[in-house]
């Protein structure tokens, strides 16, 4: 063989031709050989990978198992323990665009499972340049098991935590909502998004807290059951929003706090669903600043008494009109020369009302709101309440004395409203709202017990004879005060002829106060008459009443009285014992 | 086999007859060659469900065009591409500064240049210029000044020019190979030992210092950098993310054992668990459908196909085509061991396919037009 032949020839060439170009040693033979060994020592461990691979325990299929999106978000329970907020292992899916062998039939199949999102939205996030995309998250695990099913490469889950709310709407602005924070493929954050979640985010997601549930004021039978009355009462009265709280009058602990239109915090909308309060998100007993109305005669007649300028049973001119400047206040219905301090609020007289006021004066009257908490932010524990203050005149002039003094000229939100009738109610101490179980101590005194003694009294007989009749619940002793308040305009020219907000605030009972109930209906007609009715004595006092029959069992009030235990149907051995 | 004279004769002479030339062919390695190829039809058929399309067909009609470039590259004499050398290696460079500035973007990184229909990817063609450049350089450069530190500068900006053009692409795969390619010419060329162990010190030296510093006032990284290198090193922290393709490849080697599943039974790259079943991760495919036997029957085709490499290389006098055969058989050597080691998941997925076997044009192009060169060296040897 020719090279065999030239072997021996090169070995002597190469030492006497070492500075020669053309007849250089090709390479040395050692590093040859070298190379090959390193070569062959690869293959050799390659094969030895390969058997005890083929000797070891095939391993099943498998996707990484769902390692827990930790550290797991506290839970939120009613006063009584019922969940409001809870935690489920969720997954979320992502892409390498990539990778995916067919983007387009990818697209068409997932947007079989999420029907939310369509073909369009998913080709684009499919055939993106980028590497990674989030397709969905959360997804259900029956959601992940259909898209596995497709078995599409290219397609990736990530274990996460998803939020859960199984009381739905029932609760939905109270706990607000979560967003996902910081995601990454195994994990994200859930942070708060609104409401208690906000608020309470850092505690929530304190990993030493994880196992104590966050227990709130709420009843979320109570809350469902107001709910379904002001659902009812929304449709029947073609109202645009309502709103029903419930709150106790030592603690300010809030039983129910509704506001509809609601939401699914499962699916909280986002900031595109509507600006202010055609959102779903706004909290109408919150963020709603409105004028309310009549029910402000009832803090006007109690500073009144509280400062010893009348008694309940002093007579107060209402036969004429009071004219400051160049406005007069008129009664919309004719009212008799004079009434008493209850009478005024009985029959809701505005001429009266504002006579009181002077009285008062608008220092003493501007002192008294303060502290009741009217002009300030209502501190209760969502994220939405510090944003919603009250609006006051720019300029506290006689005329703006005599016009809050029956409710136009200051806007507060229904819960402000609620605070200021349970510290009424409650023997004269401030109340602060809360939605946190055990609520707050009574704070500074405000109104003497007499006072609220009092008070009690002319709310019970706006029930009994006046405005607020069909509140009358028998057993429950309810007390309080309708406020009909036309809308302002959206133009801010003055107000609207046939729109209005009906408010009816409640005391119950009045013997001995334990609840507060306010009740607010934005633009309600009552149209079962030969007229259109918008009065709250037609609207909001019905509501009210419906609310306060069903819900007051719940919160273990017993009514007085047999007539109404038969119709709760208790056992007439009871009945006897009572 | 012509008379040993007479081929002599007609060598020294400086021209062979074609039907000479296609004598002195090494049939072997052409047969070795086809074997391979032919596991890769096999394989692409199974993971396309049993159909010549979409992958298997093309991928024959390719090999086809391949070979017969192959067969040209090795009737052409040695002494053009020692030639053609330099300038193979300056249009490679022109073509990788070309996509820098003009590439499209396929699949995430810029590599591929559209010249009319065809797409090409310029850092394949590097593969092969390296080698080529450094081969031409050291035939010119005389043996006693191989080793001086001066004469080393050229080759290593040779080197190192390309591999930042590839990395910035990015494809550090490629720019892998093109390093380690280029030292394989070098050592054997004569570059002293000393320098390797040098390099290969000095590489580890940084690694460790790097390493070392995390944690102290001095650190030299960013604290996510270090996490980027160790999921690197250990993909299978993530094993969502980017440990997902090696878990994957992992269980479907595993679950082939000693004999496989059978041909076409393969579960795992039937039920789209693997990605790139066809491209990159070819050969989970094959170890879980043949088995440890399948597996090992493709690596002793690949020892052979190296073994006739460099049983060629020693009989070979001539150093330009010794040099050559030895750089190009690194270069499949490269290929086949960081796409095993892939795999096997010992490094990073890189994206560096099964020689002759996955799916794609490109790198069966460059492979076989090696194999030409390896041919023509083999053929036109002294």
């Amino acid at each position: 063989m020719t090279d065999i032949a030239a072997t021996p020839q090169r070995r002597q060439a190469s030492p006497k031709n070492r500075t020669g170009r053309a007849t250089a040693r090709p390479r040395d033979d050692w590093r040859l050989m070298l190379i090959v060994a390193v070569f062959m020592l690869c293959y050799g461990a390659v094969a030895v990978r390969m058997g005890a691979m083929a000797i070891s325990e095939p391993e099943e299929p498998r996707l990484a198992g769902y390692g827990g999106a930790e550290p797991v978000r506290g839970e939120i329970v009613d006063r009584n323990g019922a969940l409001i907020a809870a935690n489920l292992p969720a997954w979320s899916l992502y892409a390498h665009p990539a990778e995916l062998k067919d983007p387009l039939a990818t697209a068409q199949e997932l947007a079989g499972i999420f029907p939310d999102m369509s073909e369009a939205e998913l080709v684009r996030l499919l055939t993106s340049r980028n590497d990674f995309v989030w397709v969905r998250r959360p997804i259900t695990p029956r959601q992940k098991a259909a898209v596995q099913d497709l078995g599409r490469p290219g397609l990736f889950f990530g274990a996460r935590d998803m939020r859960f709310y199984p009381a739905g709407q029932a609760a939905a602005h109270i706990v607000g909502g979560v967003r996902a924070q910081s995601e990454g493929v195994r994990h994200a954050e859930l942070v708060g998004s609104g409401g208690i979640e906000r608020y309470f985010d850092e505690r929530l997601r304190d990993p030493a807290r994880a196992g104590d549930a966050l227990r709130l004021s709420i009843d979320l039978g109570a809350q469902q059951a107001m709910r379904e009355v002001l659902s009812a009462e929304v449709s029947r009265l073609g109202a645009k929003g309502a709103t029903g709280i419930i709150m106790n009058v030592r603690t300010g602990e809030i039983v129910t706090m509704v506001s509809l239109p609601d939401f699914d915090p499962n699916a909280r909308p986002s900031a595109a669903d509507g600006k202010g309060a055609a959102n779903p998100r706004f909290n109408r007993a919150v963020q709603g600043v409105y004028e309310l109305g009549s029910v402000f005669k009832v803090l006007t007649a109690a500073m009144a008494l509280e400062l010893g300028i009348v008694t309940p049973e002093t007579m107060v001119e209402t036969g004429s009109a009071v004219v400051i400047g160049r406005n007069a206040i008129r009664d919309m219905h004719r009212m008799p020369e004079t009434l008493s301090v209850t009478d005024i609020v009985v029959r809701s007289s505005n001429t009266g009302t504002t006579r009181l006021a002077l009285k008062i004066g608008a220092e003493r009257m501007r002192g008294f709101l303060d502290r009741l908490g009217m002009f300030d932010p209502v501190p209760v524990e969502i994220s939405e309440a510090a944003r919603a203050r009250p609006l006051k005149p720019p300029r506290w002039s006689e005329i703006s004395t005599a016009t809050i003094s029956f409710g136009h000229g200051l806007s507060v939100s229904p819960l402000h409203l609620s605070a200021a009738f349970a510290t009424l109610a409650n023997g004269g101490q401030k109340v602060v709202p809360s939605l946190i179980r055990g609520g707050n101590q009574p704070g500074e005194r405000i109104f003497s017990e007499r006072t609220s003694r009092e008070m009690m009294a002319i709310l019970r007989e706006v029930v009994s004879r006046g405005t607020g009749r069909r509140t009358n619940v028998e057993g429950y002793e309810v007390g309080g005060k309708t406020g009909t308040a036309d809308k302002p305009r959206q133009d801010g020219r003055g107000y609207e002829k046939d729109k209005v907000i009906a408010t009816f605030a409640a005391v119950f009972p009045t013997s001995a106060p334990a609840y507060v109930a306010v009740i607010s209906l934005d633009e309600p007609v009552d149209r079962s008459g030969p007229r259109p009715i918008r009065e709250a004595s037609r609207t909001a006092v019905p509501a009210t009443a419906e609310a306060i029959r069903r819900i007051a069992p719940l919160l273990g009030l017993r009514p007085k009285g047999g007539r109404v235990a038969a119709e709760l149907k208790v056992a007439p051995v009871s009945v006897a014992s009572n | 086999m012509m008379p040993v004279a007479e081929a002599r004769a007609r060598r020294n002479a400086g021209r062979l007859t074609l039907i000479g030339r296609l004598l002195r062919l090494d049939w072997a390695l052409v047969l070795l060659i086809g074997a391979i190829a032919g596991v890769g039809f096999l394989m692409l058929y199974s993971v396309a469900g049993g159909d010549l399309d979409p992958w298997s067909g093309r991928q024959m009609t390719r090999f086809g065009a391949g070979l017969v470039i192959m067969l040209i590259v090795a009737m052409i004499d040695i002494r053009f591409w020692k030639w053609a050398s330099p300038l193979a290696y300056l249009v490679a460079l022109g073509l990788l500064v070309a996509v820098e500035i003009a590439g499209e973007t396929g699949m995430g990184a810029t590599r591929w240049i559209a010249l009319g229909p065809i797409q090409l990817q310029p850092s394949e063609l590097m593969k092969i210029a390296i080698v080529l450049a450094l081969a031409r350089y050291y035939t010119w450069l005389s043996q006693d000044l191989v080793s001086h530190p001066l004469w080393l500068v050229p080759p290593l900006i040779m080197i190192l020019l390309p591999m930042v053009l590839v990395l910035k692409q990015p494809d550090l795969g490629t720019a892998l190979m093109i390093a380690m390619s280029g030292a394989v010419v070098l050592f054997l060329a004569g570059v002293s030992l000393w320098y390797f162990i040098f390099a290969a010190a000095a590489a580890g030296g940084a690694v460790w210092v790097v390493m070392a510093s995390r944690g102290t006032e001095w650190q030299l990284l960013k604290d996510y950098q270090y996490r980027r290198i160790l999921t690197f090193l250990d993909p299978e922290q993530d094993p969502l993310g980017a440990g997902y393709h090696i878990t994957q490849s992992k269980i479907a080697m595993g679950s082939g054992g000693f004999s496989g599943r059978g041909f076409m039974q393969g579960t795992q790259s039937r039920l789209n668990f693997l990605p790139e079943k066809h491209t990159d991760f070819i050969f989970t495919t094959l170890s879980e459908e043949f088995g440890f036997v399948g597996s090992a029957s493709l690596l002793g085709l690949y020892v052979l196909v190296m073994a006739f490499c460099f049983v060629s290389m020693a009989r070979n006098r001539d150093r330009f085509g010794s040099l050559i055969t030895g750089g190009l058989a690194a270069t499949f050597f490269f290929f086949w061991a960081i796409n095993m080691a892939m795999v096997m998941g010992l490094v990073p997925v890189v994206g560096v396919p099964l020689p002759l076997v996955s799916y794609g044009g490109s790198a069966m192009m460059v492979l076989l037009i090696a194999f030409g060169l390896i041919q023509s060296a083999h053929i036109h040897r002294k």
